[in-house]
């Protein structure tokens, strides 16, 4: 097997023109790749041993999401309500343990432990596998925002998204094998590709920049999605084959740049590639992103038309098609979860957004077999304090949080881990987020100690030196 | 220091954090006072105001607790402090006891006797004599967990010295001092520099640096020509005394002051007054405004000494730096948004002019650098003893409207607006009267209601009244932005000092229901020499932190500009985190360079042009940026500056250079900014928007309207930063969607077009238009390779563009030469530096 290239200029190597893309840069450029399926470096590549998921959907939720009131069930913290925290919280000093402000029951075979925040995800409780015991380094935002997509609070590394698709490379040659829809306006690290080819960045839809997406006047998640795609995916003016002549001057006066500049960039590699790919998006994104298609029944299983949950419902189905269309990795960003105030109406109100598209998800890819091969991951970045901050609020939480998984050979109907008794500090079965990042490549068929690239003299890897795989929630 | 008086008219009176004279707190107590207050006091507050207004009560009404005198002092959500001592007028806890306000009669149910409220007024007025100290571990008075030695010990906290630079084997290279630090560091590795750049590389790469703009063909001709040793030296200083420098080095100032025109967050208002700053950023550079004055007028330009009017009014827009930050205009609690404005005052100021994040200490000491919550109270009470004024009008969701700043009319100073006729000011007078009236009207109805009437409208009736309001105050809006002869007014952002300075207290986990001990206003601790007084005066303190900051003995300052200068022209940063030079940014690369560079600016009187000038001259600067397989082994990021770093232009100079190839550029835009002339409200962005949108914008990148969250495409598709936060160093990325913007968007479709024109205008043969476009485009002569894909591009386009119908056979040619100039504008060359 083809292990992962080890250094990006490996596939240049590879051509006899000593340049890679170009070679193929013609009218007749699909048919090229489909013949010579080596070439390309989005092309499917083996993963190091038989992959339990073929597709990551993550469903990101920006602001970190409060476990004890969702997914964290802490008999405990609902008895001693209103005492001072405890010492296990030390620093926390005078402040006071705040009960879960929504009643939890059992769901499903498993029984598993939920809130009723989440009437329609309960159903599929069976299929969940929960993580209760995540911890990330810092309690700030921004660190441990970038951590969960990069494993570092600090450097610029590649995300996750990134090193899968370096790893894997994507089925359809047609799209971006990493798309992030809606991601936060200033964090590009989230979906960049840093020192890997540029490639292997995420591709953005929709978000706050993105024209027709009339932010200024509403809220930023208050709808827009139908007029949401990828920005300038269309040409108005020259038919295919005209617009083809024009991307093949472009790219030979880039391929005569990158002579002159002794042979090597990496940036304009970058600019070359990009063009190929955003060539062959223009035919392909707009039958993806067609939402009309679907069955008033579909829409209505993902809570599309339903108010509050019509955005991230269309965004689900959204990367439902994605995943059908064979894309790598989709990520979908779904912000506002700081709630050191206003906790109740604005975490219902996040709950109510995301629940029955959600449920809806779990249900479409499982009716059409592709829960099996696709892993839906649902958590933020770090978790919320079981005391109050306020009347109504709390502050954050990174040693102990809760995220799920589902799908993608993943056991259903399993708690991993735990909290100590009031949800403060993961003390069972500890899963850091080099763990979770470890256990998700080790699902996608990548072992994180063996997909590496070699940069500034150093093998990096998505876990630095850390990480070590859960196999007990391995289906 | 002499400050100024101002006669400053307000727009509207301010109400905000006003705790007043909480410096007395600490006195102790006399056993009378303490009798006093022990009979008279505590019991009344206990039965009649603790149920509602203690730690322990169920549930905090108003946010006001009175458990505590911290507490006490600081008063509720209305921002008004609940004591003052000495002073009744300004105890909110007084005026709802006397229960003269209709709204706010405490407490709710009975009025307290006479006598008792005596007692009161009493109390308040010898001083507020209370006991209740607040009792929290930790709160600045206890035990100091950071070790002030050992933090002063951090590379960056120590004052740079210039070091001798080191010896070199390789002769003949160096050019300059700056030069033989470099080498050093590259010999060391065992490398070798590639090769000088060629002349139009060379002048391609200036020119953008200093203006964000391509050369023209007769610059390069020129350069290219003049064989003096004198030549580089002359093209940098023609460039540094272009009126296109101030622009294009203010805009990398702008990043770093975050600077926009509206206030992001969840409602994002207009700020239709900020453009000022802008402005103001742009003069400066321009004039070479010496750094450290730069800085200090920004911080307390308001309290700097001034020669006329016009210097006071340039000092005043200064201190917009401060106010033009994002804000969450629907707080409800003013309290917390006028802490929330500190902190996000402090957090930009000492990122932009310190690169420490300062802001992380505001609810625990900080994380990583030794810097305390005591440090960030005493910068906190410095600003809390200011008034930001940020303008805009109450509307549904602004609960937190502010007042502008009236530059003199004699200050000649510019103005967005054009003078109107005094029948247009009656007009507005009136329009706003009616407004007022049928609003008035409107509340009159629904009070006229009966309950049940108002009860079945819910929320309906109340909303009527709002949007009604809302409506006559963007009328007022609209009114107040001119004299009564007609002529605008001159409103500019900015701070104005308090008449009594505050202190502040600690807020406990940054929790205004936590007030611990109040800390002086003063300065950062670890940034001063031991057993130097740390604590401010007099006034504000203001101006002695502008002072502070902006000198020689602060061991940052120059670095961090140095720093930053250093990373605009070479492509990568000496300290590659140039925000932060806290214990979790990175070290430098260079450290003796950077002292060297920091040293020799603040020695030629802070002179960023003398600066630049500097290190464009090094040989560093001026290598090719040639592959090295060698050399790109051992060190891929050129941190050794082995050679230089191909470099992408930033989203501004990519849409000025099309502007400029496409002969479209306007280099005299309107005074002012769109946004100052959209109006208040939610109307005004939506005017804003449909402006912006209907025609095309043809002036400077600098000059776009820049609302938070809604930045031009043509910008944030070449990652332009989030304007809420410091940011010295943009993301480049290299996606798909920036291939998609290029070949499909209509602004790069038309000026494609333009460019077009211009090149079929030129009078000469194919390959003279060619070479025309090329001199153009690229500053250069196509290669014969390029001819021949360019051949190529002739033979197939025409052909294929001709299969659409839609496509008159005449216009085919101009359609492909459109297509033509398109690939050039979207090639890889166009929008990278070599």
């Amino acid at each position: 097997m083809n292990a992962p290239l080890s250094h990006r200029r490996d596939f240049l190597k590879t051509t006899s023109s000593g340049f890679g893309y170009l070679a193929f840069a013609a009218l007749a450029h699909q048919q090229a790749l489909r013949a010579n399926p080596a070439a390309g470096p989005l092309m499917p590549k083996q993963p190091h041993f038989t992959p339990r998921a073929k597709h990551v959907i993550f469903l990101c939720m920006q602001g970190a999401p409060s476990h004890v009131d969702t997914f964290d069930y802490k008999p405990k913290l609902i008895a001693d309500a209103g005492k001072s925290a405890p010492s296990v919280a030390g620093r926390y000093g005078t402040a006071k343990l705040m009960p879960p402000q929504w009643k939890f029951g059992q769901h499903g075979k498993s029984g598993l432990w939920m809130s009723e925040l989440w009437p329609n995800l309960a159903k599929h409780a069976d299929d969940l596998c929960m993580l209760n015991s995540m911890a990330t380094d810092l309690p700030a935002h921004p660190q441990a925002f970038t951590q969960l997509h990069t494993g570092t609070t600090q450097f610029v590394r590649p995300s996750l998204g990134a090193w899968t698709l370096y790893g894997l490379g994507t089925q359809n040659q047609n799209l971006p094998g990493f798309v992030t829809i809606n991601p936060p306006g200033n964090a590009t690290r989230t979906f960049g590709s840093a020192f890997l080819p540029a490639i292997y960045q995420g591709t953005k839809v929709g978000g706050p920049t993105i024209p027709g997406l009339p932010a200024a006047l509403g809220r930023r998640f208050g709808g827009g999605m139908d007029q949401a795609t990828v920005a300038n995916i269309k040409n108005s003016r020259f038919n295919t084959e005209a617009q083809r002549a024009q991307l093949d001057l472009v790219q030979s006066l880039n391929k005569s740049t990158m002579q002159q500049g002794g042979g090597v960039s990496a940036e304009v590699e970058g600019v070359i590639e990009s063009y190929e790919l955003a060539f062959r998006m223009q035919a392909e994104v707009p039958k993806v992103m067609d939402l009309t298609k679907e069955t008033e029944a579909t829409k209505a299983l993902y809570g599309i038309g339903d108010g509050e949950s019509d955005t991230f419902g269309k965004q689900c189905l959204m990367a439902r098609k994605f995943v059908e269309a064979g894309v790598r990795f989709i990520e979908i960003t779904h912000g506002n979860w700081d709630q050191h105030f206003g906790l109740k109406a604005g975490l219902e109100r996040n709950c109510n957004q995301v629940d029955k598209p959600v449920a809806g998800l779990l249900a479409d890819l499982k009716a059409r077999g592709l829960l099996k091969d696709t892993l839906v991951i649902w958590g933020g970045e770090f978790g919320r304090t079981p005391h109050s901050q306020g009347d109504d609020g709390r502050d954050h939480n990174n040693k102990g949080f809760t995220m799920w998984m589902a799908g993608g050979g993943v056991k259903g109907g399993m708690n991993y881990g735990m909290t100590d008794d009031y949800g403060y500090e993961a003390v069972l079965n500890k899963m850091h987020i080099h763990d979770w990042h470890a256990t998700v490549l080790a699902l996608m068929g990548l072992d994180h100690e063996r997909l590496t690239y070699r940069y500034a003299g150093r093998d990096f890897r998505l876990t630095d030196v850390y990480g070590t795989v859960v196999k007990e929630i391995m289906a | 220091m002499k400050t100024l008086t101002l006669s400053l008219l307000i727009l509207s009176p301010a109400a905000l954090l006003a705790a007043d004279a909480v410096e007395t707190a600490h006195a102790g107590i006399a056993p009378d006072q303490l009798q006093f207050f022990e009979k008279n006091i505590r019991p009344v507050l206990v039965e009649h105001c603790y149920k509602c207004h203690s730690s322990e009560s169920e549930k905090v009404k108003g946010g006001l607790t009175l458990d505590t005198k911290q507490a006490t002092l600081l008063g509720g959500e209305s921002g008004h402090p609940g004591v003052t001592p000495g002073s009744i007028a300004q105890s909110s806890l007084y005026e709802a006891m006397t229960w003269k306000k209709e709204d706010m009669q405490m407490p709710p149910k009975q009025k307290l006797p006479d006598d008792v409220i005596a007692n009161f007024k009493k109390w308040i007025e010898m001083g507020a004599p209370d006991p209740r100290e607040q009792k929290v571990a930790n709160a600045g008075g206890g035990k100091r967990v950071i070790d002030m030695d050992e933090g002063r010990k951090h590379w960056s906290f120590q004052k740079p010295v210039k070091h001798t630079p080191p010896e070199v084997k390789t002769p003949n290279w160096a050019k300059t001092e700056i030069d033989q630090f470099v080498l050093a560091g590259i010999e060391k590795a065992g490398l070798r520099p590639v090769r000088d750049a060629d002349r139009p590389t060379l002048i391609r790469r200036i020119a953008f640096d200093l203006t964000g703009l391509p050369p023209t063909p007769d610059e390069v001709k020129a350069f290219v020509a003049d064989q003096s040793p004198d030549a580089v030296k002359r093209v940098i200083d023609m460039y540094l005394d272009s009126e296109r420098y101030g622009e294009r080095w203010a805009r990398h100032w702008l990043d770093v002051a975050r600077y926009a025109e509206s206030s992001g967050k969840e409602v994002n208002v207009l700020y239709p007054h900020a453009w000022r700053y802008r402005d103001y950023v742009i003069e400066s550079f321009k004039k070479d405004k010496p750094y450290d004055q730069f800085l200090k007028e920004q911080i307390a330009g308001d309290l700097m000494k001034f020669d006329g009017k016009r210097d006071q009014a340039e000092k005043i827009v200064a201190t917009g730096f401060l106010a033009i930050g994002s804000k969450g205009h629907n707080q409800r609690d003013k309290r917390q948004f006028a802490m929330d404005l500190v902190d996000e005052q402090i957090d930009a100021m000492s990122q932009s002019m310190l690169g420490l994040t300062l802001a992380c200490a505001r609810c625990h000491d900080h994380k990583f650098d030794p810097v305390t919550q005591r440090d960030y109270y005493a910068l906190a009470g410095i600003f809390l003893s200011s008034e930001t004024q940020f303008g805009t009008y109450s509307q549904l969701q602004n609960a937190n409207p502010g007042t502008l700043i009236e530059l003199d009319r004699d200050a000649q100073q510019v103005s967005a607006l054009a003078k109107i006729s005094t029948t247009e000011v009656a007009t507005l007078k009136k329009r706003y009267a009616d407004a007022t009236q049928t609003a008035e009207n409107i509340r009159d109805q629904v009070r006229g209601m009966s309950a049940s009437e108002r009860q079945s409208q819910g929320a309906q009736s109340f909303l009527r009244i709002r949007s009604s309001f809302d409506r006559a105050d963007s009328m007022k809006a609209d009114l107040d932005l001119f004299h009564e002869d007609g002529t605008p007014r001159t409103l500019a952002m900015g701070v104005l000092d308090r008449a009594t300075p505050i202190n502040s207290p600690i807020l406990i986990r940054g929790d205004l229901k936590q007030p611990g001990d109040v800390t002086p206003r003063g300065l950062v601790e670890v940034l001063c020499a031991k057993g130097e007084p740390l604590n401010i005066g007099k006034g504000s303190g203001r101006l002695d932190l502008a002072y502070w900051i902006a000198s020689r003995d602060n061991p940052l300052t120059a670095r961090v500009m140095a720093n930053r200068v250093w990373l605009k022209l070479m492509g990568s940063a000496l300290v590659v985190t140039p925000d932060n030079f806290g214990t979790m940014g990175q070290k430098p690369t260079h450290p003796e360079l950077l002292d060297y560079l920091a040293v020799s600016f603040m020695e030629n009187g802070w002179s960023v042009k003398k600066l630049i000038r500097e290190i464009m001259l090094s040989r560093a600067y001026q290598m090719g940026s040639t592959y090295d397989a060698a050399n790109y082994a051992a060190d891929p990021d050129n941190k050794l500056h082995w050679r230089m770093s191909q470099r992408r232009l930033d989203a501004e100079a990519i849409r000025d250079a099309m502007l400029s190839v496409a002969g479209a550029i306007n280099f005299y835009p309107v005074d002012g900014s769109p946004v100052a002339r959209a109006g208040e409200g939610r109307e005004g962005i939506i005017n804003l928007l449909r402006e912006v949108n209907s025609k095309p914008q043809t002036y400077r990148s600098i000059y776009l309207p820049l609302i938070r969250d809604q930045i031009p495409e043509f910008l944030s598709v070449f990652d332009f930063p989030d304007a809420s936060l410091v940011n010295g160093d943009r993301d480049t990325t290299n996606v798909p969607s920036q291939s998609l913007f290029l070949m499909n968007n209509a602004q790069v479709q038309a000026l494609a077009d333009g460019f077009a024109l211009r090149v079929a205008k030129y009078e000469g043969d194919s390959q003279e238009r060619l070479s025309y476009a090329y001199q153009l485009a690229f500053g250069r002569e196509p290669t014969p390779q390029e001819k021949q894909a360019i051949t190529n591009f002739w033979m197939r386009f025409p052909q294929e563009i001709a299969k659409n119908k839609n496509i008159p056979k005449d216009k085919i040619q101009g359609v492909a030469l459109s297509a033509f100039c398109q690939g050039l504008l979207a090639s890889a060359e166009f929008r990278y530096l070599n």
